[in-house]
């Protein structure tokens, strides 16, 4: 106890009295502390002479077993609800180890993890069976047993990513790193399942054996660990003659059929399985594989890069023919005005052609090469048509004369732009091709008007949109005229027709319920609330008080002043607000907050009308409330004792304006039991955090 | 992107997601029926409708807020995106561009050589995480740059990020990491 000053007279030297529990200034002999709450072990004498302390070992994560009282109530009477989430969390926790065949240190474990968890307010907007299913996954993988995911998955009956997400995320929060898992933990438990008798430790060992062949056969990484294992155990089986079909292994293993072909067919593609049985028990192959998908992806490069070259060796094959080229296509064009004319009914014709001649060339690039010869023939009079397609497009590209009066290399620059110009053209030739063509010219001088423009600054600011660049024309397309619009709204109605209905039915319910005055916005959930009808602000809220649950964290001390400063009649609710009979029943059990108790009891004289209320609304409310655990407590109580008032309360009680002759009866009551004091009787109510305000 | 291997590194953008409001109220129902390629979900209480030059698909909310994606290049969203809102005016709407802002870019990038996930993972706790039953691929987060990369044994990424800035910071930033847990090759 730090010496204080005195508040009389200033002086600072304060006797203290243990015994008395009392506090008094020796200056002035003013009394500064009565009842000084002493942290003192106390002995008893038991029988046989034997002292043993006073007092129970509190866990320190709080009552988490109530203390065995009267009746013998487990169910959380007066706990603080981060108790009540523990406990409820250690309570399925158990339930769900169980049913996976964990030990009890796994589930203490889940559950230490659990309370971080909870501590780190990491619980909030998630279902507590996901929370608990990750814990506990947590726990088997640290622990490495041989659940999955999937088996939690199973015995929740909730999609596996969904739980993999939060497992994820805990594990990231709580910084656990979970070791990565190992298929190899999980082949005693499938070999088991599959039933291979006296023989299922050495099919066991060779299916561990192939397995670690895999992983240096980089089959493991990126792969589910289930669907290796099914295909090793397969492979042992069989090894072992024992007849596995494919079927028995996935029921137990859990993949889909097609993985397990798909492993077993890697796993064929790998040298080891060039193997006997005798000579994979006693030989290691020292040469590593790479993994499937990237052998994969090397076959695709192997194939670019092949057709690279085939394009190539016909790119010389086609230099030596360019000068013929040159001259032919000199004399075409002293004959292209001709064509121009016709130009319309050219253009839809090579439509067809195009496409021919596309899947031609692209024929041509996957030979092996053997017919160099008849490729380059073929590609020398394809090259016509091209050339004349490629004109004919000029005018938005080029002039044509330009690339004819240059050489061989621009050629080469031509020719390879041809495979780039065959599929535009395929393409284009699909489409209306004028518009097409318009459309093409005006996206590349977009492109190109678009970086020097600096058009970012002005809009944001004053929020105009500025359009250049954008092509009106092309977005009137988009819009419907008046006819389309009347055809699409009939058909929409007709489609969307049970969900106008519905819209309807709403709205008008809506009305109704307006005009009666009961119109709840969007909740149907709600509790019934009744009407608070009050004269004055300050009666309003004290029935507000009444009905919401009282909370200890109030010091309504205060309340009441600022109320009776107001000049409402009756006092609010303040802590002794507990009814009639239950604080009788109360009084039994809060024997040790009697020492508070004892100053609030001088408070408990001050009751009214409004108090008996409250305690014969507050049961019924509680009723209501979602904490059921002490509502159920407190209305079993009240219930059982064959009190008839108490009864009459809770009975009449729920309106606040009802009920004047209750307070007759009532206030007999309160004249006796003045003796125990609030305190006690809300320290059982005190299991809200929720405040009042 | 080239300052650490001889060879180049493609990173393609494949798709870039913005956001922008209109500061006026949509009829959904109106835009529904007048515009071609719109789809309207009345019970979600959107619209989406496609633009097929830039190939961007937008949801337009009544309350004018939109989001615009599947464009390749932010310089696209931002076309796209004034595209949809010339749509939206010429349909009658008191439309205004603002607050254009580009949310989110998703890039693939492909590594010359395979990486051992499990040394990769074990190498980079807790900022890369790798669950083979949940998804192939090692996730690494990037908090200063709050990029998220992707990486597959083959050695293919993807990564998403605010901006196509941070996204080629990020490749350099995972590059070095990926060539020490790289596969020995045959």
């Amino acid at each position: 106890m730090s010496s204080r000053v005195c508040r009389t007279c200033g002086g600072s030297d304060i006797d203290v009295d243990q015994a008395r529990g009392s506090a008094v200034c020796t200056n002035c002999g003013a009394v500064l502390e009565d009842n000084i709450i002493v942290s003192e072990v106390q002995f008893v004498e038991g029988s046989g002479g034997v002292s043993s302390a006073v007092g129970q070992f509190v866990s320190a994560d709080g009552p988490v077993k109530a203390p065995l009282l009267g009746s013998g109530f487990h169910t959380g009477v007066g706990k603080e609800s981060r108790a009540q989430t523990l406990q409820n969390g250690k309570r399925q926790i158990q339930q769900l180890g169980s049913q996976l065949q964990l030990n009890q240190h796994c589930l203490d474990t889940a559950f230490n993890f659990f309370k971080l968890v909870v501590s780190k307010h990491l619980t909030r907007g998630r279902r507590t069976e996901h929370v608990i299913a990750a814990c506990l996954y947590l726990v088997c993988r640290t622990e490495g047993t041989p659940h999955m995911l999937l088996d939690l998955s199973d015995l929740l009956q909730v999609n596996v990513y969904i739980l993999g997400r939060t497992f994820l995320l805990l594990a990231r929060e709580l910084c656990i790193n979970a070791p990565a898992i190992d298929p190899c933990l999980y082949i005693p438990r499938f070999a088991h399942m599959l039933e291979f008798g006296g023989k299922n430790h050495e099919v066991s060992m060779t299916a561990l054996r192939l397995l670690q062949r895999m992983k240096r056969d980089w089959m493991h990484t990126g792969r589910r660990p289930s669907g290796l294992c099914g295909a090793a155990l397969l492979v042992a089986a069989r090894m072992h003659k024992f007849r596995r079909s494919v079927k028995d292994v996935i029921s137990v293993v859990k993949v889909c059929q097609t993985t397990l072909r798909k492993r077993l067919t890697e796993f064929e593609d790998t040298p080891t399985s060039q193997l006997t049985v005798d000579e994979f028990m006693k030989v290691d192959l020292e040469q590593e594989c790479d993994p499937p998908s990237f052998t994969a992806g090397q076959h695709k490069v192997k194939m670019q890069q092949l057709e690279q070259e085939l394009a190539k060796k016909l790119d010389e094959v086609e230099g030596e023919i360019s000068c013929y080229t040159e001259e032919i296509e000199t004399e075409l064009e002293k004959s292209r005005p001709k064509l121009r004319g016709i130009y319309a009914a050219y253009t839809k014709e090579i439509d067809p052609e195009d496409e021919a001649v596309l899947s031609s060339t692209s024929d041509l690039e996957e030979k092996e090469g053997d017919d160099a010869d008849l490729q380059a023939a073929t590609q020398h009079l394809t090259q016509d048509f091209l050339s004349q397609v490629i004109q004919e497009e000029g005018p938005g590209k080029r002039t044509p004369d330009g690339v004819y009066n240059q050489e061989a290399a621009p050629e080469k620059e031509e020719v390879d732009e041809r495979p780039q110009a065959i599929p535009l053209s395929s393409i284009l030739g699909k489409l209306p091709s004028p518009a097409s063509l318009g459309l093409q010219e005006t996206f590349q001088t977009f492109h190109k008007s678009e970086p020097p423009e600096n058009p970012d600054e002005e809009p944001a600011q004053t929020g105009e949109l500025d359009l250049e660049g954008i092509d009106d024309q092309e977005i009137e397309k988009y819009i419907l005229n008046d006819k389309e619009v009347e055809v699409k709204t009939e058909l929409w109605i007709k489609q969307n027709a049970d969900y106008l209905k519905e819209q309807k039915e709403k709205e008008e319910r809506i009305k109704k319920e307006k005009e009666q005055g009961t119109y709840k916005e969007k909740k149907r959930r709600q509790r019934k609330r009744e009407q608070i009808e009050a004269a004055t602000a300050g009666e309003a809220i004290e029935r507000m008080l009444e009905k919401k649950r009282i909370s200890t964290k109030i010091n309504y001390d205060v309340l009441r002043d600022l109320n009776q400063s107001s000049g409402s009649l009756s006092t609010p609710p303040s802590e002794p607000t507990e009814g009639a009979a239950t604080r009788k029943r109360l009084s039994r059990r809060r024997r040790k907050t009697r020492d508070v108790n004892a100053e609030l009891s001088a408070n408990a004289t001050m009751m009214t009308k409004k108090f008996r209320r409250l305690i014969s609304s507050s049961p019924r409310k509680r009723k209501d409330a979602p904490q059921e655990e002490p509502a159920a407590a407190m209305e079993t109580d009240s219930e059982a004792v064959p009190e008839a008032p108490p009864e009459d309360a809770p009975d009449a009680g729920p309106a606040p304006a009802d009920a004047p002759p209750l307070l007759d009866t009532e206030e007999e009551e309160e004249a006796e039991e003045e003796c125990v004091s609030a305190l006690q009787l809300v320290g059982d109510y005190g299991c809200e955090e929720e405040e009042v305000f | 992107m080239d300052s650490n291997n001889d060879e180049a590194l493609d990173i393609i953008v494949t798709n870039v997601v913005a956001t922008f409001r209109t500061r006026c109220h949509l009829n959904l129902r109106k835009i529904a029926l007048e515009g071609t390629n719109v789809i309207y979900k009345p019970e979600v209480g959107k619209v989406l409708m496609k633009l097929r030059k830039p190939t961007i698909t937008a949801s337009i909310w009544s309350s004018g807020k939109i989001i615009c994606t599947g464009a390749t290049s932010e310089d696209e969203a931002k076309l796209g995106a004034r595209r949809l809102a010339r749509c939206l005016q010429k349909l009658g709407f008191k439309v205004r561009f603002s607050a254009f802002k580009v949310v989110n870019v998703l890039a693939v990038c492909s590594m010359p050589f395979a990486v051992h996930l499990v040394n990769f993972t074990n190498n980079n706790r807790p900022i890369a995480s790798y669950e083979p039953e949940l998804h192939p691929a090692a996730t690494y987060r990037i908090k200063h740059l709050k990029a998220t990369v992707q990486v597959f044994s083959t050695g293919s990424l993807t990564v998403t990020g605010p901006n196509v800035q941070n996204v080629a910071t990020a490749v350099e930033h995972i590059y070095p990491l990926l060539y020490e847990c790289q596969k020995p090759r045959k």
